[in-house]
C-alpha cells in the first residue's frame, strides 16, 4: 500500500533507461524469456499500430475522394490522422513507458468519430474542429499522465478539489444556455465555444472518490465523498442532463464496491438509486416522458418518437454491411453527430463494424483492468479502474439508447461523439489512466531490478 | 489490495458479460427486426434521390406505378383506378403503411440489394435502379369492383383465388389519390381521415353471421350426427342473463343444421354455441386463425380474435360473430377459400414476380398450404350448407347463371342501439377448379347482408370469372 511513497524520493530517475534498456542486459532465463515477451509485445503493437493508421488513411481518402472536386480538407486529415497517431504513441511511448496499445486504441476510435463526421456533417459540425478538438484532447492527455504522475499528497486535495468541481457544476446557471433539453453548458464565446461543466466532474469525481475511498476507510470517513456525489447528481437531475446523473451514479456506487467490498451499503445504495429513479420517474414529467417514448416509439414517430424512430430507421438500413461510406443518409437522424452518431456509423459502416467497435471498447476497458489491478497504491488502482468503469458504463448508456434496449439517455460515445468538453475530458481521463500503466511499468521494472540485485549479491 | 484487486476483477467480468449481451441484442434486433425498420414509412431515404425506384405492374403487366426520367413517381392516368387501388399500392409520402410502395421500398429502391450490386453502382456511378415488382393484383377487376361499391359507403372487398392465395383485389373505402402527396405534403384537402387504411388488413370488424361457418365446422367435427338435430326457432332465445333474437324478426320455427344456416338463424347458432361450450369453438376458432399471429410476408395483416368469453351471453354471440370476434375481410376470404378448398387454407400472397434492375428474376410466386383448418368431408358439408345459403337461403342474390356459386351472408350489429345500421356482410366462392375464387364484402352500417353486401360479392365474381387469366 505504501509501495509508491517510498520511491517518491527517487523522482528523478530515467523512466527510458528502466524500461528500454533492462531486458537488453545479458540475463538468467527467467529475464530472457521476459525479454521474448516484451519484444513480442512490441512487435504485436507495432502491427496495431500500422493497422490503425492504414485504416485512418484509406477510411480518409475514401472520403475525400467522394466530392468533386477532391475534399481538401479531407485530403489532409488522411495524411494527418496516421501520422499524428504515430507520433504520438511514438512521442508518449518514447518519454513515458505507458501501455502503447491502449492509445492506439483511444486514437483510433477518436478518428473513427472524426471519419464519420467528415462523411456524415458538412455543416456546422466539421471534421476539422474535431480534428482540432482532437488536438487539444492529446494536449490534454500529456497533462493527464503529467498530472497523475506527479500528485503525491492526493487526500489533502480532497476537500478544495470538491469546492471547486460543485462551484464548476453549478456555473451553468450563472452564465449557462440550454442545449437538447438539459441545462448544463456554459458559454466561454457566444455561438463559437462552449463547454460542458459536467464533462470535466467526470474525472475530477472519480479522483476525489478514488483519494476518498482508498485504504479502505471506514463507511464514516467515506460519506463526505459520497455525500458529494449525490450533490452532484442533485445538481445534474435539475440541470435535466439524466445520463449523466445515471453515470456518476453507478460509476460512485461501483467505486464503492471495489473499495470497500462491503456487499451490504453497496446494495442498500443500489436500492436508494432504484428508489430515486422511481421517485424521479413519478415526480419528473420529462422522464416519464422518456420512459414513454422509449417503450413505444411509434406511436408518434414524427414528434417526441422521432429520434429513436429515425434512429433504429438508420440501423436497420445499414444492415450487416452497411450502405457504405458516404452512400447512407444519416443525417436524416437528428443528433447524427453526438448522441446518435452509433446509429449513424451503424447506416454507414453496418452492422459488423459496429459490433467491432463495441469489441474495441472492450479490449480497452480489459486492458484498463489490467492496469487497475496492476497499480501499486489503492488510490490508483481505484482510479484507474473508475476511469475504465465510467467509459464502459457510457458507452453502453447510448449504445443501448440507440439501439433501444434502454431509454435513450443523452451521453455521448466516448471519444466518437462530437463536442469538445467530451472529446477533451475523455482524453485527460485516459491520459490519467496511461500514467498509472507508466508508473506500473516503472515499478515492475524496479522490482526485476531489486530481485537481479538482490540474486547477484547472493551469487 | 487482494481484495480490491477480486473486485475489480469482478465488475470488470460484469462490464464484459455486459457488453456482450449488448451485442447480442443489437445483432439479433436488427436480424429480426432490421428489414422492418428500413422499410418503414418514416424512413425518409424512401423519397429521397438516392434511387431510381422500380416498376409495379399488376398480374397482367400495367404498369400501375413508375418513376419518370425526371425521377417523379407515376401512377395510372385514371384518377378512379388511382384512387380504387390506392392503398394496396400506396404512395410517396409512405401514409398507407401497408401499401407496395412503402412495405416493398427496400425492394423497390434495392437497399437490400446485393454487395456486388452496390460495389457496382458505387464504382460505375449510376444511379441505384429498384427492382421491380409484379403484383397478383388485376387492376381491372380492382377498378371495376371500386365502381361498383355503394356511393358514400365505407367498406372493403377481398377477391383471391383460394387455390393458389393469390390476392386478385383489394378495395377498401374511403380512398385517396396518390397523385395528391407527390409533392410532399400530407394535407391533402379532400382525403378522408382513414383513407389510409387498407380495411381489408387493417379493418377488424366483428362477421356476424359469417363466423357461423366456424360455428358449424365446431359442431360437425364435435358431433357429426348433429346434422340430424333438430332446433326450435321461435323468434327469440332467453339464455341466462339476456335474450338472441333472429334478424328482421324472423321466425324460423323447427329447423335442422342445414337450413338454419342458410336462413340464418341466429337461435339455433347461439344454442349450438352454447352446447359447444367455449373451450370447443375456441379451438375450432384458432385452427381458422383467430388469435393467431399472422406472419404471411408479402404483406403486413391485423391478427383476428376469438375473445375469451366470461358469460353465457358472451359465448352465445360469440357463436354467430358478435360479442368481440374480430376479423379482417382478408381472413374472411380466406376462411370462405378454405371450404372451397377441401378445408385447405392456403397462405395468401401478393407477389408474383421481383425483377432486378438487369431483368433478372429474383423472386418468383411460391404457392404453399398455411394450414389444413378442417378435414375435406367436414368442408364438403359446409360448402353443401353455403350452397344451399344461395340456392334457398339468405345468399340468394349471389347466383350466378353457369356457376356453382356458395356463400353465406352477415349483418352484424356494431351497437346496442337499433338505430345504428348494421354492417353488411358476403363471404362466398365459385365451386369451379377453372376459377377457384373466393370473396368478402363488408359495407360499413351498409344494413342487411343479404341486399346490400350479396350483390357485390357476386359482381365482384363475375367480373373476376371475366377478366382475371
Amino acid at each position: 500500500m505504501k509501495g509508491r511513497d517510498k520511491y517518491s524520493s527517487a523522482s528523478g530517475f530515467d523512466a527510458d533507461t528502466l524500461f528500454d534498456q533492462a531486458p537488453q542486459r545479458p540475463a538468467r532465463s527467467g529475464r530472457s524469456i521476459e525479454g521474448m515477451r516484451r519484444a513480442l509485445m512490441r512487435s504485436n503493437t507495432r502491427l496495431l499500430l500500422s493497422a490503425v493508421m492504414l485504416f485512418q488513411f484509406t477510411a480518409m481518402l475514401l472520403v475525400s475522394l467522394q466530392e468533386q472536386p477532391v475534399d481538401m480538407q479531407a485530403l489532409i486529415l488522411a495524411v494527418a490522422l496516421p501520422a499524428a497517431t504515430w507520433l504520438v504513441t511514438m512521442l508518449f511511448g518514447k518519454i513515458w513507458p505507458i501501455d502503447r496499445a491502449i492509445l492506439i486504441l483511444v486514437m483510433l476510435l477518436c478518428s473513427v468519430g472524426i471519419i464519420t463526421l467528415s462523411d456524415i456533417a458538412r455543416a456546422k459540425i466539421t471534421p476539422l474542429t474535431q480534428a482540432i478538438y482532437a488536438a487539444v484532447g492529446i494536449g490534454a492527455m500529456a497533462v493527464g499522465i503529467v498530472f497523475i504522475r506527479s500528485v503525491r499528497h492526493w487526500k489533502k486535495w480532497i476537500l478544495p478539489g470538491m469546492a471547486l468541481c460543485l462551484a464548476a457544476l453549478a456555473s451553468p446557471w450563472a452564465f449557462g444556455t440550454v442545449q437538447n433539453g438539459a441545462r448544463n453548458w456554459i458559454t466561454i464565446i457566444p455561438e463559437r465555444l462552449t463547454l460542458q461543466p459536467s464533462e470535466f466532474i467526470k474525472p475530477a469525481l472519480i479522483l476525489i472518490l478514488a483519494a476518498s475511498l482508498a485504504g479502505r476507510p471506514r463507511f464514516v470517513k467515506c460519506l463526505p465523498a459520497i455525500l458529494f456525489a449525490a450533490v452532484c447528481c442533485g445538481i445534474l437531475l435539475i440541470q435535466r442532463d439524466l445520463g449523466a446523473v445515471l453515470l456518476y451514479f453507478m460509476t460512485t456506487l461501483l467505486i464503492y464496491f471495489a473499495a470497500t467490498s462491503n456487499w451490504l451499503i453497496t446494495l442498500g445504495g443500489l436500492g436508494v438509486g432504484v428508489a430515486g429513479s422511481i421517485l424521479a420517474y413519478k415526480a419528473l414529467p420529462y422522464v416519464q416522458t422518456r420512459i414513454a417514448i422509449w417503450q413505444n416509439p411509434w406511436s408518434d414517430p414524427t414528434g417526441s418518437g422521432g429520434q429513436i424512430v429515425q434512429a433504429l430507421i438508420a440501423i436497420g438500413s445499414g444492415g450487416l454491411f452497411g450502405m457504405g461510406l458516404g452512400l447512407g443518409r444519416p443525417r436524416d437522424i437528428p443528433l447524427y453527430h453526438s448522441d446518435f452518431i452509433f446509429a449513424a456509423i451503424a447506416e454507414e459502416f453496418g452492422l459488423i463494424f459496429s459490433i467491432c467497435l463495441l469489441a474495441i471498447y472492450v479490449i480497452i476497458i480489459m486492458r484498463g483492468m489490467v492496469v487497475a489491478m496492476n497499480a501499486r497504491t489503492s488510490f490508483h488502482s481505484l482510479t484507474a479502474f473508475g476511469i475504465v468503469t465510467m467509459l464502459g458504463l457510457q458507452t453502453m448508456l447510448i449504445v443501448g439508447g440507440n439501439t433501444k434496449l434502454i431509454p435513450l439517455t443523452g451521453v455521448t460515445l466516448p471519444l466518437i461523439s462530437s463536442g469538445g468538453s467530451s472529446l477533451v475530458s475523455t482524453f485527460l481521463s485516459f491520459g490519467i489512466l496511461l500514467g498509472i500503466s507508466s508508473m506500473n511499468a516503472e515499478d515492475e521494472a524496479r522490482d526485476i531490478d531489486r530481485l537481479e540485485m538482490r540474486e547477484e549479491v547472493e551469487m | 489490495m487482494r481484495e480490491l484487486r477480486g473486485k475489480m476483477r469482478l465488475v470488470g467480468a460484469l462490464i464484459v458479460c455486459l457488453f456482450v449481451g449488448l451485442g447480442v441484442w443489437y445483432g439479433y434486433t436488427v436480424y429480426s427486426q432490421g428489414s422492418v425498420w428500413a422499410s418503414n414509412p418514416y424512413n425518409t431515404r424512401s423519397n429521397g434521390s438516392t434511387a431510381h425506384m422500380g416498376d409495379i405492374t399488376d398480374r397482367d403487366g400495367n404498369t400501375l406505378a413508375h418513376t419518370a426520367s425526371d425521377g417523379t413517381r407515376q401512377y395510372l392516368t385514371s384518377e378512379s383506378a388511382r384512387r380504387a387501388l390506392s392503398q394496396t399500392i400506396g404512395d410517396q409520402m409512405g401514409m398507407s403503411g401497408t401499401g407496395v410502395e412503402n412495405y416493398y421500398s427496400s425492394t423497390l429502391l434495392n437497399i437490400s440489394g446485393s454487395l456486388i450490386d452496390k460495389l457496382r453502382s458505387a464504382f460505375s456511378g449510376e444511379e441505384r435502379v429498384g427492382s421491380s415488382i409484379q403484383l397478383t393484383i388485376d387492376a381491372e377487376l380492382t377498378a371495376y369492383i371500386s365502381s361498383i361499391f355503394p356511393e358514400g359507403k365505407d367498406g372493403a372487398v377481398c377477391v383471391i383465388n383460394y387455390k393458389t392465395g393469390e390476392v386478385l383485389s383489394w378495395v377498401s373505402k374511403p380512398d385517396y389519390d396518390p397523385s395528391d402527396l407527390l409533392d410532399g405534403s400530407t394535407e391533402g384537402d379532400n382525403i378522408a381521415d382513414t383513407a389510409f387504411l387498407n380495411r381489408c388488413l387493417q379493418g377488424l370488424y366483428m362477421p356476424g353471421s359469417t363466423f357461423k361457418i366456424v360455428t358449424l365446422t365446431s359442431a360437425l367435427e364435435a358431433d357429426p350426427n348433429v346434422l340430424n338435430q333438430k332446433f326450435i326457432c321461435s323468434g327469440s332465445w332467453d339464455y341466462e342473463g339476456g335474450t338472441i333474437v333472429c334478424a328482421g324478426g324472423a321466425v324460423h320455427g323447427e329447423v335442422d343444421l342445414m337450413t338454419a344456416f342458410a336462413k340464418s338463424c341466429n337461435i339455433t347458432f347461439g344454442k349450438l354455441a352454447y352446447q359447444l361450450g367455449e373451450e370447443r369453438l375456441r379451438a375450432t376458432a384458432e385452427k381458422f386463425g383467430f388469435n393467431e399471429n399472422f406472419k404471411f410476408g408479402d404483406f403486413m395483416i391485423y391478427n383476428s380474435s376469438f375473445p375469451d368469453v366470461n358469460s353465457v351471453g358472451g359465448l352465445v354471440w360469440a357463436g354467430v360473430g358478435q360479442s368481440e370476434v374480430l376479423a379482417t375481410p382478408q381472413h374472411m376470404a380466406m376462411i370462405a377459400g378454405a371450404v372451397a378448398n377441401d378445408g385447405v387454407m392456403m397462405k395468401p400472397v401478393l407477389v408474383k414476380r421481383i425483377e432486378n434492375s438487369l431483368g433478372i428474376t429474383t423472386h418468383t410466386l411460391e404457392t404453399s398450404v398455411y394450414r389444413q383448418v378442417m378435414d375435406a368431408s367436414t368442408a364438403d358439408t359446409i360448402a353443401r350448407a353455403m350452397y344451399q345459403a344461395v340456392q334457398s337461403g339468405t345468399a340468394s342474390r349471389a347466383a350466378i347463371s353457369g356457376y356453382t356459386v356458395c356463400g353465406k351472408t352477415g349483418s352484424a350489429e356494431t351497437s346496442d342501439d337499433k338505430s345504428v345500421p348494421t354492417n353488411a356482410w358476403f363471404v362466398g366462392y365459385i365451386r369451379d377448379d377453372s376459377k377457384p375464387y373466393a370473396v368478402a364484402v363488408v359495407v360499413e352500417q351498409g344494413g342487411a347482408g343479404s341486399t346490400v353486401a350479396t350483390p357485390i360479392g357476386r359482381q365482384a365474381l363475375e367480373k373476376a370469372i371475366e377478366v382475371v387469366g
